[in-house]
């Protein structure tokens, strides 16, 4: 056993610094600066855990918080639902398979905040004057409502990561061995059974790794959300990202955003872990 | 081969690392050389993006006047991002000799850094009434970037059109009657409604169009509305009047109305009669259709029920503030600049025809002030028809945070004015306990 020598150290040492600096000592700063009174310029004195009572009884915080757990559970199922089925279509045996890859993964190479003033402009221009023309009122109010806003935000994510996460799925479905497929065939197993019975189980990996992604990504949502809502109408589509934000620079209680930012930490590694965890059970081993 | 690789290894190890310690040393060494020879290097650390050009001309002519200064101009854009800029850039140990504060809860936050500039010539020259946000226990400790103020523009040839004559219009009742005959001949004149009301915008909301109503309460000073505890709308039956008046003849829905729809795509093509803005949106207009904005649009005030009905709101948007932890010479230097632009005849030049600026300052030639907007603000001003802007002194995020959302609330009908009014009241109490 070589491997904790001095060279193992050494050659830690580059990533070791780095983490530490940009992730390890802002964060233990950061669980300091939530126990005072910190407004940004100076520290202030330490309060206890007066922010963190606070916070719970912060409704807006706490309406942010429900906004963004039911955008993150339909938006999962969502985008692992569409980029299972795209994941599907294009490794069918259909000519254009190449083509169609690459058109879906493309809204994954715009950046959220462009996505986000792309689909403001769909929602607010191409709707309204479809609505117009169609005589459909529900039309032309898109953004401008609570509902609107929400599922605006849950189309946009969709169509964003649906591309990637067919990415993956096409990986290991294209692992997948034929002979099974092949057995089951023979065995005159339906295509839905074929699906639910082997495939299914065998892309299970996939899922862990799909909707880690997805729950992390959505739940830490600020860019799109920014750009297509700003959190209107009345805030009632701010995600709790862009809370934080605005508790910091725009309410400047930083000591207090920082203590949110902190709960809103330790939810997401919880769910993330669990998630994992769970998913990672139902894997089939080959 | 084993150990060769082992070494080859090593060596990026280190490289990486001595590279990374190396960057680092390297900044530090770009910050002291700004300090050799004579020159006095003075940061100025900005937030005005539309002018960053004219300012950085006007700088260079500075610098040639003044071979012994050296003048580096940061621009960071945009109210809310300035401010985080700004403490990050504290933050770093690399201070700026000048920036820029916006008001009252500024000067507290930022009190230990501001030097003293009541023996500034740009201080005795500011115009009355503009350095109260800023002046602490008489000591004054910004100087005002410029005046700015907000009301009705509207389309001059729609209202000729209409047979309305814009001096008519003294009070609520006679906008309400100009807004109805607009109304009715929709179809002759044109235009899709007679207002367009950005209720996305909660600076417009929250706090253009509420100062206008809270102002009278505070006396127009902006330390009254920052020391005050409680606030009681005392005007809020008229606020609630022209906020309807320009919801329901405006383009629906408002909530989701943003400035450029209003002001550039609906405004500038003149599908719409009238807008609440100010003389910022003239640079907009201009973009659109420079004929109209210099020709085809006036302003006319917000009337406020009860109180004054002819009065534009007229203020300071922002400060310039000197850094007095830095070096003696650095402040001086700072001072001097801060002189010159204000009160020599080259910087008085600039500020009226390169940065468009309406002047807080005596002793302008305001005849050179060109657009019609920024004309119709200094008229008000001279003449002492103006109500004050207040609403640097609201607490922090209240105006659009808590009002200009709650008003959106209302706006979608999702709750009632007094339930509006009774919120922004509590959240005012709250965070001035």
């Amino acid at each position: 056993m070589r491997t904790k020598d001095f060279a193992y150290w050494l050659f830690l040492a580059p990533v070791l610094i780095a983490l530490t600096l940009v992730v390890i000592v802002p964060m233990l700063l950061g669980v300091y600066y939530s126990f005072t009174s910190w407004n940004g310029i100076t520290t202030g004195e330490f309060v206890g855990f007066q922010n963190y009572i606070d916070l719970f009884k912060d409704e807006r915080f706490l309406a942010s918080l429900w906004f963004t757990t039911k955008f993150s559970v339909i938006s999962v199922i969502l985008i692992n639902f569409i980029g299972l089925s795209l994941a599907l279509i294009v490794t069918s045996r259909i000519k254009t398979s190449n083509l169609l890859r690459t058109t879906f993964f493309m809204p994954n190479l715009i950046g959220g905040l462009i996505l986000g003033f792309i689909w403001q402009f769909i929602f607010i221009k191409v709707f309204a004057s479809v609505g117009e023309m169609v005589g459909m009122e529900s039309l032309q109010v898109w953004l401008s409502t609570t509902e609107t806003g929400f599922w605006g935000l849950v189309i946009l994510m969709s169509w964003q990561m649906a591309g990637y996460i067919m990415v993956i799925y096409i990986a290991y479905l294209q692992g997948l061995p034929k002979e099974l497929l092949e057995a089951s065939e023979i065995d005159g197993a339906s295509s839905f059974q074929r699906f639910r019975y082997i495939v299914f189980p065998l892309v299970a990996p996939a899922f862990t790794v799909s909707m880690f992604l997805t729950l992390s990504n959505t739940f830490k949502l600020y860019d799109q959300n920014l750009s297509l809502t700003g959190g209107g109408p009345y805030n009632s589509t701010e995600m709790v990202a862009m809370e934080i934000f605005n508790t910091a620079f725009v309410q400047n209680t930083f000591a207090y955003a920082q203590a949110k930012a902190i709960i809103f930490f330790v939810i997401v590694a919880i769910v993330a872990l669990f998630q994992v965890y769970w998913n990672k059970r139902r894997e089939v081993e080959m | 081969m084993k150990e060769f690789k082992f070494k080859k290894g090593l060596l990026a190890s280190l490289l990486v690392t001595t590279s990374l310690l190396a960057a680092c040393g390297n900044g530090g060494e770009e910050e002291g050389s700004s300090a050799e020879g004579d020159k006095v290097t003075v940061d100025i650390f900005q937030f005005k993006v539309e002018f960053k050009e004219q300012f950085e001309d006007v700088v260079a002519m500075y610098e040639k006047e003044n071979p012994d200064v050296n003048i580096e101009i940061t621009t960071v854009g945009g109210g809310e991002d300035y401010g985080a800029a700004l403490r990050s850039k504290f933050a770093s140990g690399n201070e700026p000799a000048i920036f820029n504060i916006g008001g009252p809860q500024d000067v507290a936050d930022w009190k230990d850094s501001l030097a003293p500039l009541s023996d500034t010539a740009a201080a005795e020259a500011a115009l009355d009434g503009t350095l109260e946000g800023v002046t602490v226990d008489s000591e004054v400790l910004g100087l005002p970037y410029n005046q700015e103020g907000y009301g009705f523009i509207y389309n001059i040839r729609l209202f000729e059109e209409a047979g309305i004559d814009p001096a008519s219009i003294t009070d609520f009742a006679s906008l309400e009657e100009a807004v109805k005959t607009l109304d009715s001949k929709k179809e002759e004149l044109e235009i899709e409604s007679v207002f367009a009301l950005p209720g996305k915008e909660k600076w417009v909301t929250g706090l253009h169009l509420s100062n206008t109503f809270i102002a009278p309460e505070f006396n127009h000073n902006v330390l009254d509305a920052y020391d005050s505890k409680t606030i009681d709308f005392t005007y809020s039956d008229a606020f609630k009047k022209i906020l309807d008046l320009q919801n329901e003849y405006s383009k629906q829905p408002t909530v989701s109305l943003d400035y450029s729809q209003q002001v550039e795509e609906l405004f500038s093509l003149e599908r719409v009669a009238m807008i609440q803005q100010g003389n910022w949106a003239y640079g907009s207009i201009d973009g659109i259709d420079p004929e109209f904005a210099e020709n085809g649009i006036g302003m006319l005030p917000i009337p406020v029920e009860g109180y004054e009905e002819g009065g534009l709101p007229v203020g300071v948007p922002m400060y310039w503030a000197v850094n007095k932890n830095l070096d003696e010479e650095v402040v001086e230097a700072s001072k001097e600049f801060m002189d010159w632009l204000y009160t020599s005849e080259a910087g008085k030049t600039a500020v009226v025809e390169d940065f468009k600026f309406i002047p807080a300052y005596e002793g302008y030639d305001t005849s050179k002030i060109s657009d019609p907007l920024s004309k119709a603000v200094y008229d008000a001003s001279e003449a002492g028809e103006t109500i004050g802007w207040v609403f640097m002194g609201y607490p922090t995020g209240w105006g659009e945070d808590e009002l200009g959302s709650n008003i959106q609330k209302y706006l979608s009908e999702e709750a009632t004015w007094e339930e509006v009014v009774d919120s922004a009241k509590a959240a005012w109490e709250s965070s001035r306990q």
